[in-house]
């Protein structure tokens, strides 16, 4: 039985595919998508360089107020 | 199992990056990789796999260890490249991507009515390649007929390409 993801599914389940928290048959129909969609592949590398170069930044290196911002914001994110 | 894989243009692996060792008069050197699906292990395709994975090159892959049997793929422990695929070139991959689009303008346009939006999105497509084409034609099967037409337009893909490559 066919099944496939769309744009919209790779953005939604990329974190999940990097964190290789995604069950084996989600990250092969994720695999699929990417080898034949230009757009998310570009999108999957952005992610990639993003988690490279912001996993490096410990908590201490965030300013207070930048720390607050992203708090707030989260909470903000988490009711919607 | 001698199974197959399709590797960038500069040899490394899609979606890891890792690059195979290549020799070019004879097999590469085996690599090892614990098998955990879609994580690690040799992940490589059977003939009727090919079309889900379209890549540039295409290498003849031995598998060795128990492996472990997908729904689009086969994963092993164990593996070395053996040769590359030289049928599958330029002049292929273009021949199969037209295939792909002609496949799809049929089945977009054969419908009754003809289903004209699917239709405007097959040329616009073509330069992005025959991974895309591919999924193309076997999505407006899919949409004409139903989910097993879109396996259906997949094994016909596979047909073609075992057929030209001599596999």
């Amino acid at each position: 039985m066919a099944e496939h993801i769309s744009c919209q599914e790779v953005i939604e389940l990329v974190t999940d595919y990097l964190e290789r928290a995604l069950p084996s048959e989600e990250a092969s129909l994720f695999e699929q998508h990417i080898n034949f969609c230009d757009g998310c592949e570009w999108y999957l590398d952005q992610m990639r360089a993003t988690v490279a170069a912001v996993g490096r930044i410990e908590e201490e290196e965030v300013p207070p107020e930048t720390r607050d911002k992203l708090l707030t914001a989260f909470r903000h994110w988490k009711r919607t | 199992m001698i199974a197959y894989k399709f590797l960038r243009r500069d040899g490394t692996s899609v979606f890891t990056g890792f690059r195979w060792p290549l020799s070019a008069d004879a097999p590469g050197a085996w690599v090892d990789a614990p098998i955990d699906p879609c994580r690690s292990g040799i992940h490589a395709c059977r003939p009727a796999d090919l079309p889900y994975w379209v890549g540039h090159s295409l290498y003849e892959i031995e598998l060795d260890g128990d492996i472990a049997t997908e729904q689009t793929k086969v994963i092993a422990p164990r593996g070395r490249l053996l040769r590359r695929v030289g049928a599958w070139d330029d002049e292929l991959r273009d021949a199969y991507t037209r295939m792909c689009a002609d496949r799809a303008h049929e089945l977009a346009l054969g419908a009754s009515p003809p289903l004209e939006q699917w239709d405007a999105v097959i040329e616009p497509s073509v330069p992005e390649g025959p991974a895309l084409l591919g999924f193309v034609a076997a999505r407006i099967a899919e949409e004409r007929y139903g989910a097993a037409a879109y396996d259906a337009e997949r094994a016909r893909q596979s047909a073609w390409l075992v057929e030209r490559l001599g596999l």
